[in-house]
């Protein structure tokens, strides 16, 4: 007879061993602690704030990035939708829409490019990698084109509460953060939706057999990632009422990297919404507490790309030891 | 006869893998898929799992002329094959690699919610049909032996109401203690009048539980035999050829 012991199932909001996401929040409290004690700025409700709003946007795509890559796919253009929608958003108000009209392109405007990223890397064959790399390159050109090297500036502030505001008290960033989370762990642990995503990941070939619809739920997976990095640059426009040039440039980059770090793994099959938030937070703190300590935020970058080689190297070893089979 | 080929033709450019290959399985029978290699077995199986379309012949699941035109059709009307490979899904645990593509829903406001629950008591439903053990219904099933992995594929195919499972080799690479247990999954199908085509180098593994043994050689099927009435050696004999060799020197 099989176990059952109890027909519900554990909740899982972590990956099942959940090792991951316990050894980062472990290096979260040991790096934190360490930063407490080196600046006494680090530890103060501005400095948490003040990062927590800075980080809303890289909380947000990443956990579009963590669906994607758990899929066996990337998206290495979030950066550029960002952008095109931070023009259009900001193009639209200068044209004089409300923020009811300016919300629904901005969405629908990340949707479609991530849509098309979707439709590069199935119905073209396109490896993502690649596929999401000539997107990089068409919506910078884009965005240069359009604004031509100017800020566009002077942008409403009708969505700032989202980003400033407090509810009793919480940030509204942090409420942002948890109902996106919230949702995408709905998506992702409770929809058929959300196993499909994980078996295309693990097994296409059995995905396609048991008669799953993969090209769909494939452009699915990059359109929900697109309309997040949609929603990121309203929340962007929202918190600087600008549109700078350099707008998405890094994120791409760091939310791959806060997905990787928190446990997903980047041949898909495995990962958890809860490691790419922990993620996104240990890659802030960093940011956050070497600026404080007067380091130069270069060193960063080489933290975290190290980190990164530690963990793939890692699970790359862990992986030849308990392969079983095929 | 619930499966039935007739007159199956299969070429490959110039070479002729399936030579007006007749078979047939009943409801609730085991049969053996015997030969050398190459003597085309795999394309046979591949054409009743949709893998390959014939290029003459007709194929009847209960009675209906059906055409594969894909793996996913020939699954649609209740063939189900279980490859070496077993296709399923390793990161994954059992009761989602039964029930993938096919999750049991419990929609609120519209929204189809999984019912893990239910799926759970199913999941354990089949096992335990099927007498499969595995160390948790939580547990990965790469992380599972072949054999229990065996059991998880059929379970699936089971719960696909599948009523022809093709099982490729399935005690190729097995211990002996988990050989045991796959043959007796095959037992348990047919006590569930549930059809097998069993394909296996193994005479013995065939012996031991099929009904009929169809013979392929040289692309064509030159023989079936009840398994009660024929020897070891007969068959070994039919697949080597040392039979008509025989014919031909008396």
């Amino acid at each position: 007879m099989a176990h059952v012991t109890g027909l519900l199932p554990p909740l899982r909001l972590a990956s099942p061993t959940a090792t991951r996401e316990l050894v980062l929040f472990a290096a979260i409290l040991i790096v934190g602690a360490g930063f407490s004690l080196a600046s006494p700025y680090f530890l103060t409700v501005v400095n948490l704030v003040q990062t927590l709003r800075a980080g809303l946007e890289l909380a947000i795509v990443s956990a579009g990035m963590t669906l994607v890559i758990i899929m066996g796919g990337i998206d290495v253009s979030v950066g550029g939708i960002m952008a095109v929608s931070a023009i259009l958003i900001g193009k639209s108000y200068q044209a004089g829409l409300s923020s009811w009209f300016v919300v629904p392109i901005g969405l629908a405007s990340g949707t479609l490019l991530g849509a098309w990223n979707g439709f590069l890397t199935t119905k073209l064959r396109v490896p993502p990698i690649i596929a999401t790399l000539g997107s990089m390159y068409i919506f910078s050109a884009i965005m240069f084109l359009v604004i031509g090297g100017a800020w566009i500036s002077g942008l409403p502030g009708t969505l700032s509460p989202l980003v400033n505001g407090k509810v009793v008290g919480i940030p509204a960033s942090l409420l942002v953060i948890l109902a996106v989370y919230g949702l995408c762990w709905v998506l992702l642990r409770q929809l058929p939706y959300g196993r499909h995503l994980y078996a295309i990941g693990s097994s296409e070939q059995s995905a396609k057999l048991v008669g799953i619809n993969v090209d769909r739920t494939k452009i699915a997976a990059y359109a929900i990632l697109g309309l997040l990095a949609g929603f990121a640059a309203l929340l962007y426009v929202a918190r600087l009422r600008n549109v700078e040039i350099n707008i998405g440039t890094t994120v791409a980059l760091e939310a791959i990297a806060a997905t990787i770090l928190g446990g997903t793994s980047i041949r898909g099959g495995v990962g958890s919404l809860l490691g790419t938030l922990l993620g996104v937070v240990f890659i802030r703190i960093v940011q956050n507490g070497l600026v404080l300590i007067g380091v130069s935020s270069l060193w960063e970058t080489v933290i975290i790309g190290g980190l990164l080689i530690v963990v793939l190297t890692a699970d790359a070893l862990g992986n030849r030891n308990n392969q079983r089979g095929a | 006869m619930l499966f039935e080929m007739t007159g199956i033709v299969k070429r490959f450019g110039g070479l002729v893998a399936l030579d007006r290959v007749d078979f047939a399985v009943a409801e609730g029978e085991v049969m053996a898929l015997v030969g050398d290699n190459g003597a085309g077995k795999s394309t046979l199986i591949k054409t009743m799992s949709g893998a390959h379309i014939p290029d003459a012949g007709e194929i009847r699941m209960a009675g209906q002329p059906v055409r594969f035109r894909s793996p996913q059709d020939a699954w649609r009307s209740g063939i189900a094959t279980i490859y070496q490979e077993l296709a399923l899904a390793g990161k994954m645990t059992v009761a989602d690699n039964i029930f993938l593509g096919r999750e049991i829903r419990r929609p609120i406001l519209g929204i189809p919610f999984l019912d893990r629950p239910a799926m759970r008591r199913r999941t354990a439903e089949l096992l335990s049909q099927l007498d499969v053990h595995v160390p948790s219904l939580d547990s990965w099933v790469e992380t599972m032996s072949g054999g229990q992995r065996q059991g998880v594929a059929i379970a699936r195919a089971l719960n696909m109401d599948a009523r022809l499972i093709i099982m490729d080799e399935p005690t190729a690479a097995l211990a002996v203690a988990e050989v045991r247990k796959v043959l007796d999954f095959v037992r348990r199908l047919r006590s569930q009048n549930k059809s097998v085509v069993l394909i296996s180098h193994n005479i013995q593994d065939v012996f031991a539980v099929s009904d009929r043994i169809s013979v392929m050689r040289h692309g064509r099927r030159i023989a079936v035999r009840e398994t009660a009435t024929t020897t070891p050696e007969e068959i070994i004999g039919l697949i080597t050829g040392a039979s008509e060799v025989r014919a031909a020197a008396s």
